[in-house]
């Protein structure tokens, strides 16, 4: 519908202008209660989808352009875009995106202008104060509603033509103010008339929301009937609060009010807007401006002029729109760069606490079971200990009880198939999620799914590496070292058994009557033979126990430390490096914010 | 669509205007199963299904039922519109004198008023009509009070009674003002409703419900609100429901009188509203100032309407029958939609239930192959099964395997947990409040888990020791440990085909009949504590769904009683 001619390139951005406004879709729902009200939402479904066409001429003007700051913030979201495409749906991206592209562009444009918009409810005097600000009858007023169906421009200084076709206003709807004298007061300005938002025409919305999206500033006309209107406020204002700077609201029709009503109107629309959250710029402090005029009788019509012209002047209203649609990106996007309030460990730190790390190396150690390992490496070590260096009667009659109580009982099982599976699986996985739920915790969600992403990722074939480890890493075959008073306890242990074979011999001998009869030396030597033996075996039992343990535990570190490296490189690192990414995201987006507001 | 209404009673829609008792109880059943609708899934459509069953409700209770059973009851016309459509002024221009409040400042009315005739105010003072509202009784003045400078005129003459009355109603956000006026005819009841499109959510919501009682609509718009939005919509819904409707044509400045009220009257015929009575008043000093009276010539040809309403029998009738029936009619569509609302709610409930438990079932078969295949017997377990019996006792070897039991069990919960997670995060309705919240269940789980496999083992041990008396009773010597056979047991159990060496040691020690009977009483032990303790898992996630009782029946009991209903219309 509008369509332009005079305009050579058709921007392929052109599409997105579309795309759902941004005000449209949130404050919806909540606008959306009561029999009646809930109403207005169902024509919105029906919208067109709607061409616009943009085109850009090569600008002649100086461009706009933003202080460093603000450049500093869009670079910065720009990355952070591009760091965070893989992980978010483009959806959750597409705000930041846009205002991407649409500073790009107005940057592109003009800087000497400033764009600013008019827009209102129907009868609410948008044309009319439109054309006082104009000087001629450019807009058709009147009391037919809806009375402007397109929105009209008006440059007070050439060279806006850009500008005018970006918003996508034909020639044939662009118009020249009266120049005079009060037209140099508003050099810069390009004012657009819009209709009106709220007409029963949705497609005079449409028009509405998408200006509203690209114009450098806007005026608010309200008036004294319908200054509280719900959609105005929760369709537009709310949403809009961010933007402040940028707005002016302005109260017309009080020629229709007797006596101090005007003054008192004026005082509850400030009521209104303070508690839309929208911030007014009294006392010289930055945010909206208010004012009470009458474009119909003049009445106010200066002082609006005066702010229009300071505001022009300043030539910082793009900029200023651009940060504020920054502020409300970047808003937008903190449920995904920024967790709320988490529990748990590591509270408002991401990362993977050093108890993280370690529990999950005891788990896999416990897969693995390489305590029970070492244990059993421990008491291996310390049966063949006693078995070389025990007494021999001791060992029979063991081996009798053992006998006795069942048959075969101590007899070693017949080992059975060879493992494939040493690895307990349950415990692996166990351990895998509970070190990937750590590090998600106080993570946002999409940045969460990634770590336990990257963590079942790492995970995979972690079971069979560590087979293979415990296989190779496990108790080495073969004699286990011995240490070195080992045969000296064997050699004491036979010199028992010796002295006891002596001293038997020599009885044996008294016996028979070869050797002369001296009962006392080889009794005591049999008798230091019988208790040595046991003595031996309990000295070296005890003298074992450093050793075995240290042989358990080597045998334990060894498998632990195994297991600890293959799930360090599979599982804890690509987890590490998702953190990493992740924490450089967050600085972009810290970045993004201008760090005014302290995040966490 | 619209009836000529000739006579009364000349359709079979048309609700005579004497009480039908089956009719009542068809209405009273169906509002008992609208009321017991819920929406506690937070579905897309669940807040609009919400609203409507409010609304549904405020219907029957506020309009239908009480009309139905009191035919003969004032005639109730609600003046709604939007902000500064002037409401206010209209009313108390209609009435003679200043009742509700007027002014510049929006929203202006936020307790709506009822005025009737001092006769009538019985009608309204009880419960009959809107019983949600708390009634705030404004004594009768004086008729020759002017009343215009009102609040504190009022203030001064009132008693501490109705001073308490006044607090009262201020705590109280739901009020309902109730003034007389004798210059009101008898028979007939205004009441100024709050904006429609207040910026105070309950104000919006409060006018909804007030035009749901209402026999008759006065639609306000005014010159420069005519092409809105807000107000058509309005008008749409008022031809959506067939109610007995008036517009309004307010504020309308005199230089523009015709050609705003000739615009008007095109855009209502394009909307097929053309035969609905106009009225258009001026724009007056008085209208947008201090809230005064508007002149009674300008209001005259509304005021004459509405009372002829209300004198004429015929025309009484046909207004009030023609709401009522639109209503009525209008349930025919709304119900099936409010039963769609609650069969969505059903259908994510049992969504949210068969994600449970597919995860339940899957994780359920993956633990009865893991177990199958010996995974319980790895790791640590392994290397206990690997010593014993030369550096390992038997109570050892159970602890080991028992461990490693329960954290393939608490593997199963998690693992389920997480598919569960997965597949509800895909699911609005798993947004409802304390669906998702898994408290410290995570260590609860653990502990339960603990304690069945603790509970297992001693079973088992008790198993073993039954064993090892029976043969006590036929053997002479060389008894068996009870411990040792139950270790044995539990590692032929879990083990799978690499403690097949178990299962011979075992049939060795006990003979071959005791071992397979005790395997096989121990495979159905293990099954049986298996199944319990998902089972369990998965009743404790489910129980916050269960808590929120969303069942089908609902929807066929309002569809029932729709068609009860209809039978008796």
């Amino acid at each position: 519908m509008t369509a332009v001619t005079d305009h050579t390139e058709h921007d392929e951005r052109g599409e997105r202008s579309g795309s759902p406004d941004r005000f449209a879709e949130g404050p919806e729902e909540a606008w959306d209660d009561g029999l009646i009200a809930r109403r207005v939402a169902e024509g919105r479904q029906q919208r067109l989808a709607e061409t616009a066409v943009r085109a850009y001429a090569p600008s002649r003007q100086p461009p706009a352009s933003y202080e460093g700051p603000l450049c500093d913030r869009l670079d910065a979201l720009r990355e952070l875009v591009g760091l965070s495409r893989t992980r978010l749906d483009a959806d959750t991206l597409a705000e930041a995106g846009r205002v991407l592209d649409e500073s790009a562009a107005r940057r592109e444009l003009s800087g000497r202008h400033t764009v600013v918009a008019i827009a209102g409810a129907t009868g609410s005097g948008k044309s009319t104060l439109f054309n006082a600000l104009a000087g001629v009858m450019i807009s058709d007023t009147g009391v037919r509603r809806p009375t402007t169906a397109a929105p009209l421009g008006c440059s007070w200084t050439d060279g806006a033509a850009g500008l005018l076709d970006r918003l996508g206003i034909p020639g044939r709807l662009r118009r020249r103010p009266l120049q005079g004298p009060g037209a140099d007061e508003l050099k810069g300005l390009v004012l657009i008339d819009l209709p009106d938002h709220d007409s029963a025409a949705v497609e005079h919305r449409e028009h509405v929301d998408r200006i509203l999206g690209l114009v450098d500033a806007v005026i608010w006309v309200v008036d004294p009937e319908k200054y509280a209107d719900a959609m105005l406020h929760e369709r537009y204002l709310r949403p809009m609060a961010g933007h402040a700077e940028v707005m002016f609201v302005v109260l017309n029709q009080i020629d229709r009010l007797p006596g101090d009503a005007a003054d008192q109107v004026l005082d509850d629309l400030r009521r209104l807007l303070d508690e839309d959250g929208l911030a007014l710029g009294e006392h010289g402090e930055p945010g909206a401006t208010v004012l009470a005029l009458s474009a119909l009788t003049g009445q106010g019509m200066e002082e609006l002029r005066e702010s229009l012209s300071q505001f022009t002047r300043a030539r910082s209203a793009a900029a200023r729109r651009i940060a504020a649609d920054l502020d409300a990106a970047a808003e937008r996007l903190r449920p995904v760069y920024v967790a709320g309030a988490s529990t748990g460990r590591n509270r408002g730190r991401i990362g993977l606490s050093e108890e993280a790390r370690e529990e999950f190396t005891d788990r896999l150690a416990e897969a693995v079971g390489a305590a029970t390992a070492g244990e059993a490496a421990e008491r291996a070590w310390c049966r063949n200990a006693v078995k070389a260096c025990g007494d021999p009667w001791l060992h029979l009659w063991r081996w009798y009880e053992a006998r006795r109580s069942a048959e075969g009982s101590t007899a070693p099982l017949a080992p059975g198939p060879v493992d494939e599976e040493v690895t307990a699986r349950q415990r692996v996985e166990h351990a895998v999620r509970a070190v990937a739920d750590e590090a998600a915790a106080g993570l946002p969600q999409p940045w969460g799914q990634a770590v336990r992403e990257a963590a079942v990722r790492g995970a995979e074939g972690l079971p069979e590496t560590l087979d293979l480890l415990a296989v190779r890493a496990g108790v080495p075959s073969g004699r286990p070292p011995r240490p070195n008073w080992w045969p000296a306890a064997v050699l004491a242990q036979a010199a028992m058994s010796l002295l006891q074979v002596i001293g038997g011999l020599w009885l044996l001998a008294q016996v028979i009557g070869i050797a002369t009869p001296n009962l006392g030396v080889p009794v005591l030597l049999m008798l230091t033979g019988i208790l040595g033996g046991p003595c031996v075996e309990w000295t070296s039992r005890l003298a074992a126990r450093g050793p075995a343990r240290r042989f358990g535990r080597e045998a334990e570190r060894r498998l632990r430390e195994a297991a600890a490296g293959c799930g360090r490189a599979r599982v804890l690192d690509p987890v590490a490096a998702e953190l990493l990414r992740y924490r450089e995201v967050r600085e972009q987006y810290v970045r993004v914010t201008g760090a005014r507001a302290p995040l966490w | 669509m619209l009836q000529k209404p000739d006579k009364i009673g000349h359709s079979s829609h048309v609700v005579t205007l004497d009480v039908r008792p089956q009719l009542l109880d068809a209405l009273s059943a169906l509002r008992e199963r609208v009321a017991a609708a819920r929406f506690p899934l937070p579905l897309a459509g669940a807040p609009r299904a919400r609203a409507n069953r409010d609304e549904l409700l405020a219907q029957l209770d506020d309009y239908l039922v009480p009309r139905l059973k009191a035919p003969e009851a004032p005639l109730l016309a609600v003046i709604g519109g939007s902000t500064g459509a002037g409401k206010s002024t209209l009313v108390n221009s209609l009435v003679g004198r200043r009742v509700s409040e007027a002014g510049v400042l929006r929203p202006t009315t936020r307790t709506p008023v009822l005025v009737c005739h001092p006769d009538d105010h019985l009608w309204f003072a009880g419960m009959r009509v809107l019983p949600d509202l708390t009634r705030v009784w404004v004594p009768q003045r004086d008729p020759m009070d002017p009343g215009v400078n009102g609040v504190n005129g009022e203030n001064r003459e009132e008693d501490d009674e109705d001073d308490a009355v006044l607090a009262l109603a201020a705590e109280d956000e739901r009020a309902l003002r109730i003034e007389t006026a004798p210059s009101l005819p008898r028979g007939l009841a205004l009441l100024d409703a709050p904006d429609i499109d207040s910026l105070l959510a309950n104000n919006r919501v409060l006018a909804a419900e007030l035009l749901s009682a209402a026999d008759v609509w006065v639609l306000v718009t005014t010159a420069s609100r005519y092409a809105d939005a807000v107000p058509w919509h309005l008008l749409r819904t008022a031809k959506e429901y067939d109610a007995t409707l008036v517009t309004v044509l307010d504020r309308v400045p005199h230089q523009v009188v015709t050609e705003v009220s000739r615009q008007y009257a095109a855009l209502l015929t394009k909307a097929g509203l053309g035969d609905v009575p106009r009225f258009t008043v001026p724009e007056l000093p008085e209208s947008a100032g201090g809230g005064g009276l508007l002149p009674a010539t300008a209001v005259a040809p509304l005021r004459a309407w509405l009372t002829h309403r209300v004198q004429d029998p015929e025309a009484r009738a046909r207004a009030l029958t023609r709401t009522a029936n639109g209503v009525l009619a209008s349930l025919d569509t709304r119900m099936p939609e409010l039963a769609g609302a609650v069969a969505a709610q059903h259908a994510a409930a049992l969504r949210l239930t068969s994600a449970v438990d597919e995860a339940y079932d899957a994780e359920h078969a993956r633990v009865r192959g893991r177990l199958r295949a010996g995974a319980v017997l790895a790791g640590g377990a392994l290397k206990r099964w690997r010593s014993y019996p030369l550096d390992c006792r038997a109570d050892e070897l159970l602890d080991a395997i028992c461990e490693s039991l329960e954290a393939l069990l608490l593997c199963a919960v998690t693992a389920a947990d997480e598919r569960v997670d997965e597949a509800w995060r895909r699911e609005p309705a798993a947004g409802a409040p304390g669906l998702a919240d898994r408290d410290p269940s995570m260590e609860n789980a653990e502990h339960r888990i603990g304690m069945a496999v603790r509970r297992w083992r001693r079973v088992l041990e008790e198993y073993a020791e039954d064993e090892v008396r029976v043969l006590q009773s036929v053997e002479r010597n060389a008894l068996p440990d009870p411990e040792t056979i139950a270790a044995l047991l539990a590692t032929a159990l879990l083990g799978g085909h690499r403690a097949r060496v178990a299962g011979e040691v075992l049939a060795e020690r006990i003979g071959a009949q005791t071992a397979v009977r005790l395997r096989d009483r121990g495979a159905h032990l293990l099954i049986g504590y298996l199944d319990r303790v998902l089972a369990i898992e998965r009743e404790r996630r489910l129980a916050p769904l269960d808590a929120l009782a969303v069942h089908p029946e609902p929807q066929a009991a309002l569809i029932a009683a729709l068609s009860v209903l209809q039978k008796e219309r």
